[in-house]
Order: structure tokens, then C-alpha cells, then sequence
């Protein structure tokens, strides 16, 4: 079988030459800064009239995180943030989706509803609500005010909390299309013989939305749910349009803390510890995101 | 009841199935459809109060302007779209073979490296955009559109290849078996045989490609200054220094979004099967 081997071999070196490529842009762009990042977090890292001075400081940066109050409400601010948004998306998510796998739903116009949202730039999305959010002249204030909801009008990005939940509600309002059409995607692999078997069984919608539709989407869901959490984690244009992480650092998320201490204060050894500890969650939930996507017996081979 | 009409729903479950979608569609089209507005009208009736919900008279008077006035926008969506571009075809170009490799050739660890892969695509901005500005202001590669185009280049390629490798392990092997038979090598029978019916999933990549390169504003924020500036930036910068005119900031942002919701519109149906597969099937 040497013709053979040959054959394998060619076809691996092949297979090598056509991911390499691939695999160099990554280890540079993405690889060599994760490590640096790393070792950044252990370093004093200034930069004074575009020069880089670094110095070595053990593990200084990380002990600064404890005491810094700022850094605690941030990551209060953002497990607030990071489990509403989960949770909103996830449930507004599959309510769509089941309404638009409804035969009344299933006209082409809603998912062009669904994917528009989408493809807006999140920048764009930010600035359109910050006209929609205007204290003044913004139509929120007009529509509620008309419909006689609230009777003066409100600075809805001014104080603490209601400016943390617009904010949130503006991400779930992006956030949600695309989730969405994931679930939808995975409620028209639900095969209708399963609904028809459990119709036979006398099963009615809710209980063969229970016993059917829910078990089967189950993994699709918790994957959405994995996802959306990662992604709460980077969130940043919307803060950075919107509030600036104001008013009182109610709205300082622990992306656009790094960020700011970084670039703003330029304390890079400092922003690169704050911006690791959002890199171990983000590790954490991939791990979790690897064993719902593999199941165990094909993990093995 | 029969079963299909079960799965229609009584009369009740239908009035509570088209109210929900009413809801749907206003909270979806709502805030598009106000953006769209805002940008056609005069500033006078933007201000105005009591608000006019369903203005009186359309103007493209702020489009004129804006597209007059900053010179920045229009060089912004030059930008932009060489930035796009660059880094959806080179992510095509490399990730294509790399997914074909992943999925069908002898490579070793083919599942492990193509995790890493996706695994990449996880990655919270921040940890990799300090290192990556310090390197690159040390190799003096700041505010360069090519610079810039590299690091998209980095985020389409999981991208690209997660997509696509979906797509070619469906590929019934004896297409290849065939080929093989024929004589054609491994880079023919990709070249000649894989790729032309690869077109659609190829199409999906490259529209989410674009959107995510055409839409990215933080690394954009932090990598570039005046020259590479792209139009998220452009949009950011008009709505911190004009938030007044609000009808000109609206029409900047509808300038931004109107191309990426074009593809995604007419790529629709691709975009989002390609993208349901990469992202839950293992």
C-alpha cells in the first residue's frame, strides 16, 4: 500500500499548506497580543509624548483591583447588565421566533424585519437613540407624554439607574434579531412528525410546545445563551455614544472601564489587568459554549 | 380538529399570534422608521412642539449638507469600504482553503485547530486591542487602512472558515472520490470541483464578513486617527460635535447603514442558514 500512503501524505501536506495561512494571520493579529496582554497586566505601562516605558510590577495590578471602587461598580454594573441582557434577549428571542414559525408569521417581510436591525451599525444604532432618548425634542418624551403616560418630560439618560436600563434596552433592541433568527432557524428543524405524533397522543399547543418544540430547541437555546453572554461582555459603542459611562459612572461597564484606563487615563499595565479579568469570563463561558456545541461522545474521537 | 388545523390554532390563539406580531413589527420597524424619517425632515419640525409624529412636509435638504459640509464622511466610507472589502476577500481567499483542509483533508488535530479557530472569534476586544496598539505604535503601523484591514482580516477569518467548513463537510465525498478517480490532484479537485458549487455559502461569508468589517467601530477608535478614520467613527464624531442638527446626524447614519442593509437584505436567507449552521452544529 505505498501508493497509498503517498497519497495520504500528499494530501496532508496539502491540507497543511492550506491552512497555514489562515493559522499565521491569527497567531499574529490575535495570538502574540493575547499572551502580551498577559504580561502587560504585570507591568507599570505609560505612555508620555508617544513613547512606550514599561517597567516590571509583579502582580501590583491586579492587587490595585481590589481596592478600587470604581472597578467594583463596574463589575457590579456589568453582572447587572450581562444577566438582564441574557435574559431579555433569550425570552424576547423565542417568542419571535415561535410567532414567526406560526404559519401567520411565516411572510417573508418579518425576517427582513429581523435581519435590518442587524446589519445596522451598533454606532448607528446608538446615535439614532440618542434622538429618540433626547431630553427635549426626543420622541420617547413626545409619544408618552401625547398617550399621557408621564406628564413632564424626563432626562432618561441623566440618572443612575434609568440610564443603565435604557442602555440595556437599546442593546437588547440590537441584540434580539439575530438571536431570534438562530432559534428559528433551529424551530424549523423541529420535524412536523413529532408534532403530529404528539397530536395523536392528544397533546395540546402548550403541552407540545412543552414536550416538543422545548426539548428539541433546548440546545439552540443554550448555546444562544452562552453566545449572548459573551457578547454582553464586549459591549461598548452604546456606552461610548451614549453616556461616556455617566452619569457617576452608573453606566461604566468593566469593557469600557478598561478602556477608558487605558486610552483616557493611560495607565495601560492597569487597563490590560481590568481588561484580563473580562478575557477569564469570556474563557470561562467559551468552555462552556465547546461542551454545549460537543457532545461528549464526539469530543472523544 | 385536524391536526393541521391545531397547529393554525383556534380563533383565540390567532388573535393572540397577530397581536404579538403587531408588537413585533413595532418594536422592530419603530426605531428604523423614525431614523429614515428624522433624516427628511427640516430641522424646525424636528424641534417642534408638541412633536410631529407624521410630518407635513420631506426634505433632502440634510443629506445635501452633510454630504457637502464633512468632507470626513465621504472619506470615511472610502475607507470603510476598502477596509471591507480587503478583508472579506483576503478572508475568502485564505479561509476557503483552510476550511476545506479542516474539514476533508488528513490534517492532524483537524477538530482541535479549527475550535481554536472559533475559539478566537471569542476573544473580548479590549485584552487584544491594548497589545496590539502598543506593537503596532511601535512599528509606526497607526491610523493605516491596511493595518486596519489586517486586524478585520483576523476577526473574518473564524468567521469565513467556521461558515464554510459547515458547508464542505456536507459535501458527499464521492464528488471527490471521482475526481480523485479522474486523476485531478487535491488542488484541482478543489479549485474545479469544490468551489464552484460552494458559491452561496461563499456569498453568506462574505456578506457577514463585510457587515461585521463595514459596521466595527472599537478597534477603529483605538487603531486610527484622521487618515484611516472609517464612517462609525465619522457618525460618532458628527453626533458628539453636531448633536444639535439632529436631521443631519440622522442622515449620516442612514448614508452608514444603507449599503450593509442592502446585502443583508438581499442576502438574507444565506446569511442566516449559513450562519445558524457554522454557529450550532459542532
Amino acid at each position: 500500500m505505498t501508493a497509498n500512503a503517498t497519497f495520504e501524505q500528499r494530501r496532508r501536506r496539502v491540507g497543511l499548506l492550506f491552512v497555514l495561512p489562515a493559522l499565521l494571520v491569527l497567531a499574529v493579529v490575535l495570538g502574540y497580543p493575547i499572551v502580551d496582554s498577559v504580561a502587560l497586566a504585570l507591568q507599570q505601562v505609560s505612555l508620555r509624548s508617544g513613547v512606550v516605558q514599561q517597567s516590571w510590577v509583579g502582580l501590583d495590578n491586579f492587587r490595585r483591583l481590589f481596592a478600587d471602587t470604581t472597578f467594583q461598580r463596574a463589575a457590579l454594573n456589568t453582572a447587572y447588565f450581562s444577566s438582564a441582557e441574557v435574559v431579555l434577549v433569550t425570552v424576547i428571542s423565542l417568542s419571535i421566533a415561535i410567532l414567526l414559525n406560526h404559519p401567520i408569521g411565516r411572510f417573508g417581510i418579518f425576517r427582513i424585519l429581523l435581519i435590518v436591525p442587524w446589519a445596522i451599525a451598533p454606532v448607528a444604532n446608538a446615535v439614532l437613540w440618542k434622538w429618540i432618548l433626547h431630553s427635549n425634542y426626543g420622541v420617547l418624551n413626545g409619544v408618552l407624554k401625547a398617550l399621557g403616560v408621564i406628564d413632564v418630560y424626563h432626562v432618561w439618560l441623566g440618572t443612575p439607574a434609568s440610564a443603565l436600563n435604557f442602555l440595556l434596552l437599546v442593546d437588547v433592541w440590537k441584540s434580539v434579531p439575530f438571536v431570534a433568527l438562530l432559534m428559528l432557524a433551529g424551530l424549523q428543524r423541529v420535524p412536523n412528525s413529532l408534532y403530529r405524533a404528539a397530536y395523536m397522543d392528544g397533546a395540546g399547543p402548550w403541552q407540545s410546545f412543552l414536550h416538543v418544540t422545548l426539548p428539541t430547541i433546548r440546545s439552540v437555546i443554550a448555546i444562544a445563551v452562552v453566545l449572548q453572554t459573551i457578547w454582553s461582555l464586549r459591549v461598548f459603542d452604546i456606552v461610548f455614544v451614549l453616556t461616556r459611562g455617566g452619569p457617576a459612572d452608573a453606566t461604566v461597564l468593566l469593557n469600557f472601564l478598561a478602556y477608558r484606563v487605558t486610552f483616557n487615563f493611560l495607565d495601560l499595565g492597569y487597563g490590560s489587568a481590568i481588561a484580563n479579568v473580562v478575557f477569564v469570563l469570556t474563557v470561562i463561558l467559551a468552555i462552556v459554549y465547546v461542551r454545549l456545541l460537543w457532545p461528549r461522545e464526539r469530543r472523544a474521537g | 380538529m385536524s391536526f393541521v388545523k391545531r397547529r393554525h390554532g383556534g380563533p383565540f390563539m390567532r388573535g393572540f399570534v397577530i397581536a404579538g406580531l403587531i408588537v413585533f413589527v413595532l418594536w422592530s420597524a419603530g426605531p428604523v422608521i423614525w431614523l429614515v424619517l428624522s433624516s427628511l425632515m427640516e430641522q424646525q419640525a424636528l424641534i417642534a412642539q408638541p412633536p410631529q409624529v407624521v410630518p407635513s412636509s420631506f426634505t433632502l435638504d440634510n443629506f445635501i449638507q452633510v454630504l457637502s459640509a464633512a468632507a470626513a464622511l465621504g472619506h470615511g466610507i472610502f475607507n470603510s469600504a476598502l477596509v471591507a472589502l480587503f478583508s472579506t476577500a483576503v478572508a475568502l481567499a485564505f479561509g476557503a482553503p483552510a476550511a476545506y483542509a479542516l474539514a476533508r483533508l488528513p490534517v492532524p488535530r483537524a477538530n482541535n485547530i479549527a475550535f481554536l479557530i472559533l475559539a478566537t472569534q471569542m476573544l473580548p476586544g479590549i485584552a487584544i486591542a491594548i497589545p496590539l496598539f502598543i506593537a503596532m505604535s511601535k512599528l509606526g503601523l497607526i491610523d493605516s487602512v491596511l493595518s486596519l484591514g489586517f486586524v478585520y482580516l483576523s476577526f473574518n477569518l473564524p468567521i469565513v472558515i467556521w461558515i464554510l467548513r459547515g458547508f464542505f463537510m456536507a459535501i458527499p465525498v464521492g464528488i471527490e472520490r471521482a475526481a480523485a478517480v479522474d486523476g485531478a490532484g487535491v488542488s484541482a479537485t478543489f479549485w474545479h470541483i469544490v468551489l464552484p458549487i460552494s458559491i452561496p455559502p461563499m456569498a453568506a461569508a462574505a456578506v457577514f464578513a463585510f457587515v461585521e468589517a463595514w459596521n466595527e467601530f472599537f478597534f477603529a477608535l483605538i487603531l486610527t486617527r484622521q487618515n484611516a478614520q472609517t464612517v462609525p467613527l465619522v457618525i460618532a464624531q458628527f453626533a458628539g460635535q453636531y448633536q444639535t442638527v439632529f436631521g443631519q446626524m440622522m442622515a449620516a447614519a442612514v448614508i452608514s447603514v444603507v449599503p450593509v442593509i442592502a446585502l443583508a437584505i438581499v442576502f438574507r436567507n444565506q446569511v442566516v442558514r449559513g450562519f445558524a449552521d457554522g454557529m450550532t452544529k459542532g
